[in-house]
């Protein structure tokens, strides 16, 4: 398959982990962090960390969208759901997020119509069929879905569809990296950029973090070799004593991203003032709202949602994972209490999630390094 | 085109797929695409004209880029 075998050669690999290995400083602790739960995925599914030196290191970032959502936005979503006559429609792993009182799924159970939909645009044909119900869509994730989102409520207004309504849960993703470079409890050498949101934003958007910060970033591909590669390039920036952005992913991220998608999303969205991520709590102009002029489609408007800011689990610590303070496996529920099919917390639901990514391909628990 | 453990969440994560333009039809700004035998209606506003046969990029049914 094109793109695709090319980016999972052994040989190449063995060459890349090779370089890597001649590339750190022996005595150096290298912290990398991934943005992308993607990458996130890639890295445990092909066993990218077991090619790595000990002293270079992996943190997981806050890139999974359904990770990040707050309980209280589900509990939103439930409320929406539950209004006589809505049909309530989201992507499949938002249906099975704890709310403080049941997910999406459970509140399906109990009698509310809750469909999973493969993209809005599914969406905007269920609320064509029934044009006497008001459909829903709860949108979720980062500047790779939101220009699905604008797009499609362009489109219901003018295929005149006045009953399809969205929830915007949209988030940005340049203000959470902001936050957790300014979080002192976290010591980051370099970024690897996320892949896919970049060929919306571009790469420009990143250029703060080696202006502000001085540290490398390198956007990056989601197939095993592009991840080496981006871990490589990133630890020769290191080593030269550059910091700036790099695009390995040039095969699709143009460094001004995708500038019609940019327009349309301008044009329908607004940001919010600030909002809840979990883990990372309050964060200002992080998220979307849909636009005053698309006010008569967004459901928080129609609809009376409670907006109650509700705590996480005390026994969950999705916080401290999702700021690659603690690995999953230090976690006190982590393959016990959460799992992927009864999970606690968010990071246990989506395969993007740091804590579904170690469960699933098997890193249950490690010695704790003595640093 | 599933959410499903052992592959990516390819609608609400940051991932895209390749797929193959079936067919277009250039008023309505939608693309019938292809990937691994299973079709789905794409929208292809935001990449400029596709013809069949042409490789996008697609995120919860948008095509972000030509492949």
């Amino acid at each position: 398959m094109r793109f695709v075998d090319e980016f999972r050669d052994p040989d190449l690999g063995r060459a890349l982990a090779g370089e890597i290995l001649a590339s750190v400083e022996p005595g150096r602790h290298y912290k990398v962090m991934e943005v992308c739960g993607g990458h996130t995925h890639s890295i445990y599914k092909y066993g990218i960390d077991d090619l790595l030196p000990e002293n270079v290191e992996l943190v997981h970032g806050p890139g999974c969208p359904v990770c990040v959502i707050p309980m209280g936005r589900v509990d939103d979503g439930i409320a929406i759901a539950k209004q006589p006559g809505v049909i309530f429609t989201c992507f499949g792993d938002m249906m099975r997020i704890p709310g403080s009182n049941g997910s999406l799924l459970d509140a399906k159970a109990e009698g509310a119509d809750v469909r999973m939909v493969y993209s809005p645009l599914d969406a905007l044909r269920i609320a064509k069929r029934n044009p006497d119900r008001d459909v829903v869509f709860f949108a979720i994730g980062f500047e790779t879905t939101a220009p699905s989102t604008a797009l499609t409520l362009k489109r219901a207004r003018a295929e005149g569809v006045p009953n399809f309504l969205c929830m915007c849960n949209h988030v940005t993703i340049v203000p959470p990296l902001r936050a957790l470079l300014d979080s002192p409890d976290l010591r980051l050498d370099g970024f690897i950029g996320p892949g896919h949101v970049s060929t919306v934003v571009g790469a420009r958007p990143f250029e703060f973090i080696p202006a502000d910060y001085g540290k490398p970033v390198v956007i990056s591909g989601f197939e095993p070799l592009d991840v080496l590669q981006s871990i490589q390039m990133i630890l020769r920036q290191l080593a030269e004593g550059r910091c700036e952005v790099e695009n390995q992913y040039t095969r699709v991220v143009p460094y001004e991203g995708n500038l019609r998608a940019l327009e349309v999303m301008s044009e329908v969205f607004q940001l919010r003032p600030h909002f809840e991520w979990r883990g990372l709590g309050f964060i200002s102009q992080s998220a979307l709202a849909l636009s005053d002029a698309y006010a008569d489609l967004d459901a928080e408007r129609r609809y009376e949602v409670p907006g109650v800011r509700v705590a996480d689990p005390k026994a969950c610590q999705c916080g401290e994972v999702l700021k690659g303070v603690i690995k999953p496996w230090e976690c006190k529920v982590f393959g016990t209490a959460c799992t992927p099919e009864r999970p606690i917390g968010t990071c246990m639901v989506s395969p993007e999630g740091a804590c579904a990514a170690y469960y699933n391909y098997g890193r249950y628990a490690r010695e704790r390094e003595v640093v | 085109m599933r959410c499903d453990h052992d592959e990516h969440c390819i609608t609400c994560g940051d991932v895209a797929v390749e797929m193959t333009v079936l067919r277009v039809d250039d008023e309505r700004c939608l693309a019938l695409c292809e990937v691994g035998g299973e079709k789905e209606t794409v929208e292809v506003g935001l990449v400029g004209p596709v013809a069949p046969g042409d490789a996008v990029l697609v995120h919860a049914g948008t095509a972000l880029q030509k492949a």
